[in-house]
């Protein structure tokens, strides 16, 4: 019976656990799911991460190619990330192009690179005016539930810390272009953005990290980004209800301890990674 | 006992003179071949020759097929039918939702003409209800709650409290006492609980 | 031409790093041992690392890994069909979906789905469909999804393998499995299995018999359920060919059945037997 209550009155089924400070899945308020963490496991990709955060799994590629440089901005690069939701990480998800929440995902990532400053995008110019670096930033959802917001940032991030870049010289005679496969150097990484997001339920209770059916039948989501420094990047509230100062206090306090946790991840798998090789 | 046999789609499992195919399998050529992965299964049901199966560890009858009992939520209603989702097939939750229709000839077993869905189903209920057609073309599942044991099981009042079946066409709200009108099903111990 | 506003767009043209290298690609010889060790003219395949029931929305799933070919299968249903027509109703319907992820080439692939994917989206229909129960499903449909997430060639013979088996995983009631292998012919010689370099850069000096052949095989009713053969092959060596990937699809099968037999002790202990 437990089972088909569960089915018909699933909203009625999580608040009988949020009354007890516990989760259907055995969690408490405040508990993330176990996140593991995939480094390089893409080899036709310049850099590449998978992560799982409970059942979620989102892996990133990132492609770097050469372009010219806009003329408003000669000695920028590109930066463009898209989080992709394919039919196969979720029976709600269809076939064809990207549906309203791949595109509020690619967005909110673009707008947490771009106001991090995770990667300057004048390390990525190569000849000013005449090309630089387009790093092509591929997240793809492989099983789909919930939090997918967190889980792309983890990867886009250890992806980034991932990647190595051919050497580019330009010929002075030619003024062509030229690769050096064999020499390759890293990104600098100037900042370590990290998510939290928080589903509400009620108007009041709050949970870490929601799955699925959380995020479906809460009341209202909230993704706080912050780096290294504690200081906040980006705060996204898509709409819901209202939440007092005092929990929007307290989800920034979280979402720092998150990510000198998830920094702490990425480093040890970046360094057993560098000691297996 | 000896460790249960596994098996994967296309094994030879047996001939067919030595059980009877069961679930499970196909037969071809004389032979019973699996057509799941799963254990085998052979069952003495006091015939000659064993039943042969092979199972897994859910249920494998995934769609809702005539005469099941199926559990289900409302999802609109209008003056000829109401429509709804199938939830569970038996005690089997469907993992994808499938949609059925109840006409208003099918709400009840007497007294057919002068149904009216509103005052039988509203949306958001839950029902206990019968295939009785996979239905064509056009439309989804047939299913029907003529019969005493099905009709709505769970509903909830205007106000949004879980109201108390009181017979058979009526429900009440604990909270306001107003009565609605409901196909109730016969009150079932376990459907309370909850 | 139309702008593409659902997703967050670079500039309008890039090229690869590897069109600018120093020096040419270096051609596969047609002889002698092959880049990754494995021998010629032998049913050589790679050894394969499956896995069943990795994603837990899915009602069933396969991961497969050749060499650096890795692909992964979802599959869904069977749920309400969405288009309706006369035939759905006394048995189901199989969709295939087969894309593969902008970053599983050596050259980025683009966000929208080629000509290749459609091509081998409807091989692995051919292939799969024959092979699953689907009068057994009426009024439904089953979805296939594979998503190539690296590409280090025969990426059509291991998605067949890799949806045989999360439809199997799923309980999706089946004839048989099927199991995919391809080869690629060279001359006079051919290499099992072929890797992204074997497939793409290898030529030899005669023009003859160049080609590519996958199969895909049902290894229990010994039946041929999808042929796909590009090139040109004389008969005597394609039906060689064929020989030899169906030979390449029995050392597969005993991998595949062990991983499924995990898959399903892994979901439940046997059920008692009362």
């Amino acid at each position: 019976m437990a089972a088909g209550f569960k089915t018909a009155e699933p909203l009625e089924y999580h608040r009988s656990f949020l009354k007890e400070n516990c989760r259907p899945d055995g969690r408490e308020l405040s508990e993330s799911r176990t996140t593991t963490l995939n480094i390089g496991s893409i080899s036709t990709a310049d850099g590449s991460a998978l992560v799982k955060m409970g059942n979620t799994t989102i892996i990133c590629g990132i492609k770097a190619e050469l372009a010219n440089p806009t003329v408003e901005a000669p000695g920028k690069g590109y930066i463009v990330p898209n989080v992709d939701l394919p039919p196969l990480c979720s029976s709600r998800f269809r076939p064809g192009p990207p549906g309203e929440q791949a595109q509020a995902a690619s967005q909110f990532i673009a707008d947490v690179i771009e106001s991090s400053e995770v990667i300057k995008t004048e390390d990525l110019c190569i000849d000013r005016g005449k090309l630089c670096w387009v790093l092509y930033c591929d997240m793809m959802c492989l099983d789909y539930d919930g939090n997918i917001l967190d889980a792309c940032i983890i990867a886009l991030l250890a992806a980034l810390k991932n990647t190595q870049l051919p050497e580019v010289t330009i010929n002075k005679e030619t003024c062509a272009p030229e690769v050096n496969p064999e020499k390759r150097c890293g990104l600098h990484i100037h900042k370590h953005p990290v998510g939290a997001s928080f589903c509400v339920f009620d108007d009041s209770i709050l949970i870490v990290d929601p799955t699925a059916e959380e995020e479906s039948l809460s009341t209202a989501q909230l993704t706080v980004v912050t780096d290294e420094e504690g200081r906040l990047c980006s705060l996204h509230k898509p709409g819901g209800t209202s939440l007092s100062g005092e929990k929007l206090q307290e989800c920034i306090s979280r979402a720092t301890a998150r990510q000198r946790e998830i920094q702490k991840l990425i480093d040890k798998v970046i360094h057993s990674v560098k000691t297996a090789q | 006992m000896s460790p249960m046999k596994l098996c994967v789609p296309g094994d030879k499992l047996c001939s067919v003179e030595d059980c009877i195919p069961g679930t499970g399998v196909y037969m071809r050529h004389g032979y019973i071949y699996s057509s799941l992965a799963g254990y085998v299964l052979r069952k003495n049901e006091g015939e000659e020759l064993p039943v042969i199966s092979v199972v897994r560890e859910t249920e494998t009858q995934l769609l809702p097929d005539v005469g099941a009992i199926v559990t289900c939520k409302v999802t609109s209603i209008n003056p000829r039918f109401a429509k709804v989702h199938i939830l569970y097939v038996g005690s089997t939750p469907l993992k994808d939702r499938f949609r059925g229709t109840i006409r208003k000839e099918d709400v009840r077993a007497t007294e057919k003409d002068k149904v009216e869905t509103y005052k039988s189903f509203r949306p958001g209920d839950i029902v206990l209800a019968k295939v009785i057609s996979l239905g064509d073309v056009q439309s989804n599942y047939l299913l029907t709650t003529a019969e005493n044991e099905l009709g709505v099981v769970v509903a909830h009042s205007e106000a949004g409290a879980q109201m108390v079946p009181i017979s058979w066409c009526e429900m009440q709200c604990p909270r306001t006492h107003s009565k609605e009108f409901r196909k109730v099903a016969r009150v079932q111990p376990e459907y309370l609980q909850a | 031409m139309p702008v593409d506003t659902k997703r967050v767009r670079g500039p309008e043209v890039s090229q690869s790093p590897s069109l600018f290298l120093g020096r040419p690609v270096a051609v596969l010889p047609s002889s002698g041992p092959r880049a990754d060790g494995r021998q010629r003219d032998q049913v050589d395949v790679r050894p394969v690392f499956v896995r069943c029931g990795l994603v837990s929305q899915a009602k069933g799933s396969a991961y497969i890994e050749a060499g650096n070919t890795k692909l992964m299968c979802c599959v869904y249903g069977p749920r309400e069909t969405e288009r309706k027509d006369e035939t759905d109703m006394k048995c189901g319907r199989l969709t295939t979906d087969m894309r593969f992820a902008p970053f599983s080439c050596p050259e980025r692939g683009s966000w929208i789905q080629g000509s290749q994917d459609k091509d081998f989206s409807l091989m692995l229909h051919e292939s799969l469909q024959p092979a699953v129960c689907l009068h057994k499903y009426p009024r439904s449909q089953i979805e296939v999804n594979v998503m190539v997430l690296e590409n280090s060639g025969s990426v059509l013979a291991h998605a067949i393998t890799c949806a045989s088996l999360a439809l199997a995983d799923a309980g999706i009631e089946m004839y048989d499995l099927v199991l995919g292998c391809s080869i690629r012919q060279d001359g006079a010689s051919y290499v099992v299995d072929p890797s992204y370099m074997e497939e793409n850069y290898s030529s030899s000096a005669s023009s003859e018999n160049q080609g590519g052949l996958t199969v895909a095989f049902l290894p229990s009713l010994n039946q041929i359920s999808g042929l796909q053969s590009d090139g040109e092959m004389t008969e005597e060596i394609l039906t060689a060919g064929v020989r030899t990937c169906i030979e390449g699809c029995y050392k597969l099968y005993p991998v595949i059945q062990q991983a499924l037999a995990k898959a399903v002790r892994k979901a439940a202990p046997p059920p008692s037997e009362s």
